[in-house]
């Protein structure tokens, strides 16, 4: 799934293991979502835009063609 | 420089993963060395040290070892695995049968455990898989 991730990640200043750290998942698993190699749960996309303070559908486009 | 306590817990979390995992791997290497070399006693000891270990490990570390990601590998991997085995499963046991039925062929005892543990691994997962259809 398409993701701003990363560009929220920089503008905060924010490590992939930081990140990680205070979403409570692995290094690999932030790494895997940016890449778009892994969807997150609904529950951590929420964990997510309430750490950059935004909305789930800011960090998350389902991009649904390319799902397909 | 000093590392981030994140970076800390990250590389615990690595450090834990690897013990557990290794412990596992590792009792049951040095396991089938002693069975190897005629100490079948200790050889299960150790392998029962590796396996205890893993779930003190896992269970016992200040740090979550899994995270979701995991899991969906989990998932992922046991659905690839079932489908290997369907796919050898299904039409070797047909080719087994006919082989039975057409020649005076039997099937070494071997061959037979194993498609009766294909058998039990499906029927486990069956019920498994209605265990949790009705919780959810």
């Amino acid at each position: 799934m398409k993701n701003e991730l990363d560009v929220y990640r920089s503008r905060d200043g924010l490590s992939q293991g930081e990140l990680a750290e205070t979403v409570g998942v692995s290094r690999q698993t932030i790494n895997a979502i940016e890449r778009e190699r892994y969807d997150p749960s609904l529950e951590l996309a929420f964990k997510l835009a309430a750490q950059f303070d935004c909305s789930v559908a800011d960090l998350f486009d389902p991009d649904i063609d390319a799902s397909e | 420089m000093t590392d981030s306590p994140a970076t800390t817990r990250l590389s615990k979390r690595r450090t834990y993963r690897r013990l557990m995992y290794g412990s596992v791997l590792g009792g049951t290497a040095v396991s089938l060395l002693l069975r190897y070399f005629d100490y079948p006693l200790v050889g299960e000891a150790v392998y029962w040290v590796g396996l205890l270990a893993f779930f003190v490990i896992w269970k016992g570390s200040d740090v979550q070892l899994m995270d979701e990601r995991d899991w969906a590998l989990e998932r992922r991997a046991s659905l690839t695995a079932l489908q290997l085995v369907v796919a050898v499963a299904v039409p070797g046991a047909a080719a087994l049968r006919l082989l039975t039925w057409l020649t005076d062929y039997t099937a070494p005892p071997i061959v037979r455990g194993a498609f009766y543990g294909y058998i039990g691994l499906f029927i486990a997962f069956g019920l498994s898989y209605l265990w949790h259809r009705s919780r959810l």
